[in-house]
């Protein structure tokens, strides 16, 4: 198939249906309605079903519904939808229903604005609900990509059990680049949905749950989602090195649409031979934080530079990882103000300026 | 090489119109700005796109403005509004006898609705034109080109006047990518009966366009709406984003 232009959100939502999502249920808020629009398009033809849900709190209780019974189902929101469906997304996460969720963020907090915006990622990657649990979380940063990660979503979030998230800002729902989908989708084997209620005909019955009165049963529930998580840390790590060399002199970290700005600065810092790299984190949860340590230490790395568009969430990641070895820095615009690549590089041009680093280097 | 000339239509009023992602926007700033450039009476750019929240004629505002377009887009924070704004001064710059008017209308059947509340207001001095991208889902065969034709010309009340073939995939487009959407807009032609009124395309892939293969004016595309990392005029950058607080540990 040769590449068609796509927007963002309609690009998300026909990655869904390649993934084979048959039930989508939603309720509309800018900058991703488009993505219900197309699906509602888009889902008779291939035998699927799309309720719009009188609210986002409905549609979390319908998504709990639809994966239990062993199909693929999603929902798309932005970020005051998806606030409502925490209890739903904890829920589901105790209860290892492997549901994806799309969430195409907007300025915060409250009702906020409906320009772009990265202020979810507490909210996605440190819980949002309640109780001990995590959720995958993946972070496009063009178009092409967001089809990949959307499809890869509905894989990861069967092969775990586990909700799975794809974070994007509203730029990214709502712009347009050429897109593939791949000819024919194949994917790794995946266990059999042997928990999945289908009728209890002539087997014995299954019960999806996440109430456990005895204490001993609840903490069993909750050190096997720790394994979960440890394994998803060991195997699911994804990031993307851009132009990380020995030479640099600041290591900048962003995700999403920020890596792009920061790429802009790179190659044209490049050209003034002012050398910084960049490693953007694919999955926000498990996070790159080895790889971001290894590449803060070497030594001619002065600081290490978080962008983002919020008043500095991942920042606090950058700083666990890089664990006091070099300074860690933080730019960041919010509102629905995206910051220019002029703002990046001035910054840039002040951390490379500055005498002393802002926190001794740790020796060990 | 290609004569790259400017298409003027005569008509006052011109109205872009299409499906969602076709290059509405782009094809109507571009135009209204070759319009001011090469007519000596006042240009004006309506934006009436009440379906995208982001992406519009108004973020070429300041652009516009420079070049002698008045820009007509709702005021202040509501410039950032998702809703179906109406401004009063519309209808008034639709039945105005003097100076051109150029309509950016949002996508679809649905963005084009819009329009028909001010059908009234066109009489007969108007082009509407439908703006084709072969290498959008719903537009990419003369079937479903030609049902987008009849959505819009229901909702909008107003028939079609002339094709624009805009067949385009951004930094990725071709000259072959071009003269494809131009194939396309050729039968979609035959079939709905409306002439191909121009082909537009960015700098480089309209530069090598073959005058024999394209049998109508060429309009050539200068990017106006660009993603923040792709502007790489610094002067322009540092416009935007003033009056913000910035937040940094410097």
């Amino acid at each position: 198939m040769s590449r068609i232009l796509m927007k963002g959100n309609e690009a998300i939502a026909e990655a869904a249906i390649r993934a084979g999502a048959v039930y989508y249920f939603a309720y509309p808020i800018t900058p991703q309605s488009e993505v219900g629009e197309y699906m509602s398009r888009r889902l008779p033809e291939v035998g699927g079903v799309f309720v719009q849900a009188e609210s986002e709190v409905a549609v979390g209780n319908m998504l709990m519904g639809a994966v239990a019974s062993g199909k693929r189902a999603f929902t798309s929101s932005s970020s005051p939808g998806i606030s409502l469906m925490q209890e739903a997304i904890s829920t589901m996460a105790a209860a290892r229903l492997p549901v994806v969720l799309i969430n195409i963020m907007r300025g915060g907090p409250g009702i906020g604005g409906i320009l772009p915006s990265q202020a979810d990622y507490f909210q996605s990657t440190k819980g949002g609900g309640h109780g001990d649990y995590r959720v995958l979380v993946l972070a496009p940063s063009t178009l092409q990509e967001s089809v990949d990660l959307t499809m890869l979503a509905f894989h990861l979030a069967d092969k775990y059990c586990n909700p799975t998230m794809v974070v994007a800002d509203g730029m990214i729902g709502q712009m347009m680049e050429p897109v593939q989908f791949p000819e024919d989708y194949k994917e790794e084997p995946l266990p059999p949905k042997d928990w999945a209620t289908t009728g209890c005909r002539g087997r014995a019955p299954r019960i999806i749950k996440s109430l456990f009165l005895d204490p001993a049963m609840l903490e069993t529930n909750n050190v096997m989602l720790a394994e979960k998580y440890k394994l998803m840390k060991q195997n699911e790590v994804r990031f993307e090195a851009y132009k990380i060399n020995p030479q640099n002199r600041i290591l900048l970290v962003a995700y999403g649409t920020m890596a792009r700005i920061c790429q802009t600065v790179i190659d044209e810092l490049a050209e003034e031979n002012i050398s910084i790299g960049l490693l953007r984190p694919i999955t926000l949860f498990p996070f790159p934080g080895k790889e971001i340590f290894a590449e803060a230490v070497k030594p001619n790395i002065k600081a290490v530079l978080t962008v983002e568009m919020s008043m500095g969430q991942m920042v606090e990641d950058v700083e666990a990882a890089v664990q006091g070895r070099k300074p860690v820095e933080f730019y960041g615009r919010t509102g629905g103000i995206v910051p220019t690549p002029e703002e990046v590089r001035d910054y840039i041009l002040k951390i490379l300026a500055k005498k002393t680093p802002a926190v001794k280097s740790w020796k060990g | 090489m290609n004569q790259v000339t400017f298409p003027v239509l005569d008509k006052r009023v011109i109205i872009f119109a299409g499906a969602y992602g076709s290059g509405k926007t782009e094809v109507a700033v571009n135009y209204a700005a070759g319009l001011a450039a090469t007519c000596s009476e006042p240009v004006s750019i309506i934006d009436l796109d009440v379906i995208n929240p982001y992406f519009r004629s108004r973020e070429a505002a300041l652009s516009l403005e420079a070049q002698g377009v008045r820009v007509i887009s709702p005021h202040g924070e509501m410039c950032h509004a998702d809703l179906p704004i109406i401004l009063p001064e519309i209808r008034g710059e639709i039945e105005r006898s003097e100076g051109k008017v150029v309509l950016d209308v949002g996508g679809d059947n649905v963005g084009a609705r819009v329009l028909s509340s001010l059908a009234d207001s066109f009489g007969r001095g108007y082009e509407f034109l439908i703006v084709l991208n072969a290498r959008r889902p719903f537009t990419s065969t003369v079937t479903g080109s030609l049902k987008m034709i009849h959505d819009i010309e229901i909702s909008s009340r107003l028939k079609f006047t002339g094709i624009i073939s805009n067949t385009h995939l951004i930094d990725e487009t071709t000259t072959e990518t071009v003269e494809e959407g131009y194939r396309l807009a050729c039968a979609v032609s035959t079939e709905a009966g409306l002439p191909v009124k121009f082909v537009s395309a960015v700098g480089e892939a309209a530069k090598r366009l073959d005058p024999e293969t394209i049998g109508v004016p060429v309009f050539t595309l200068k990017r106006q709406l660009l993603k923040p990392w792709e502007e790489k005029d610094r002067a322009a950058r540092s416009s935007k984003n003033k009056g913000g607080l910035v937040l940094c540990r410097v």
